[in-house]
């Protein structure tokens, strides 16, 4: 696989780690079998995006946003992500909000 | 300082830090899938990072059971196969774990097995 191919793809090191994670500390993985790993979440991102962006065009809006992912994933079937990933992304929100506020916090002390 | 505790739990396993899997390649995946997408939002690949984690490991637990059922120790290309195919909605998968080396020549699985 060329430097290109790999360019496109999610990098095979973090699918490879979160492959490891889940499985028995014992088990096994082949490189083909990451390398196909690789291909298939690559491909889901994109399968996921064209759902979510037939929506957002239908709908005369330009960005494809968080929402509009989640929506997609609980129509191609993956719901049970959806539920997590709403969570997810309202922590994400909360964090970003606190560090918003910190920053703001911290532009207006005067630090010695 | 980075306070641990609100976005530590964001990412998975209560690990603070990095997502663990880097945004601006999820952006650029994004923007290849079709020439509609033209803007996506801060949000959406932090989205992914986290659904593309939640099918790498659902994906991979399926593979397993694969290899188990077949009494291997190792997690080959054939089980990630076989798991597509037993999962319907996994099908948009189906010609990428196929090629002409090795057409869907591959041991039976029971479906039943597999279904959560």
């Amino acid at each position: 696989m060329d430097d290109d191919q790999q360019e496109s793809m999610l990098p095979i090191a973090n699918v490879g780690r979160i492959m490891k994670q889940i499985l028995p500390q014992t088990a096994k993985i082949s490189k083909e079998a990451k390398q196909t790993m690789q291909e298939c979440s690559t491909e889901f991102i994109s399968f996921v995006t064209a759902e979510a962006s037939d929506k957002c065009h239908k709908e005369n809006r330009k960005t494809v946003n968080g929402d509009d992912i989640c929506w997609a994933l609980s129509t191609l079937g993956f719901d049970n992500y959806a539920e997590a990933i709403v969570r997810y992304l309202y922590k994400y929100r909360e964090a970003e909000r606190h560090k918003a506020n910190q920053n703001k916090a911290n532009s207006s002390q005067d630090k010695p | 300082m980075r306070q641990a505790g609100i976005y530590s739990g964001v990412v998975s396993g209560g690990r603070s830090g990095p997502h663990l899997l880097p945004l601006a390649r999820i952006k650029k995946i994004m923007k290849k899938s079709g020439d509609d997408v033209k803007m996506v939002s801060g949000e959406a690949p932090i989205v992914f990072s986290k659904a593309c984690e939640l099918f790498i490991e659902e994906l991979t637990q399926r593979s397993w059971t694969v290899a188990m059922q077949r009494k291997k120790k190792t997690l080959h290309k054939e089980d990630v196969a076989s798991a597509v195919l037993a999962t319907d909605i996994l099908d948009f998968l189906v010609n990428l774990v196929s090629d002409s080396n090795n057409p869907l020549d591959l041991a039976p699985v029971e479906r039943e097995t597999l279904v959560s």
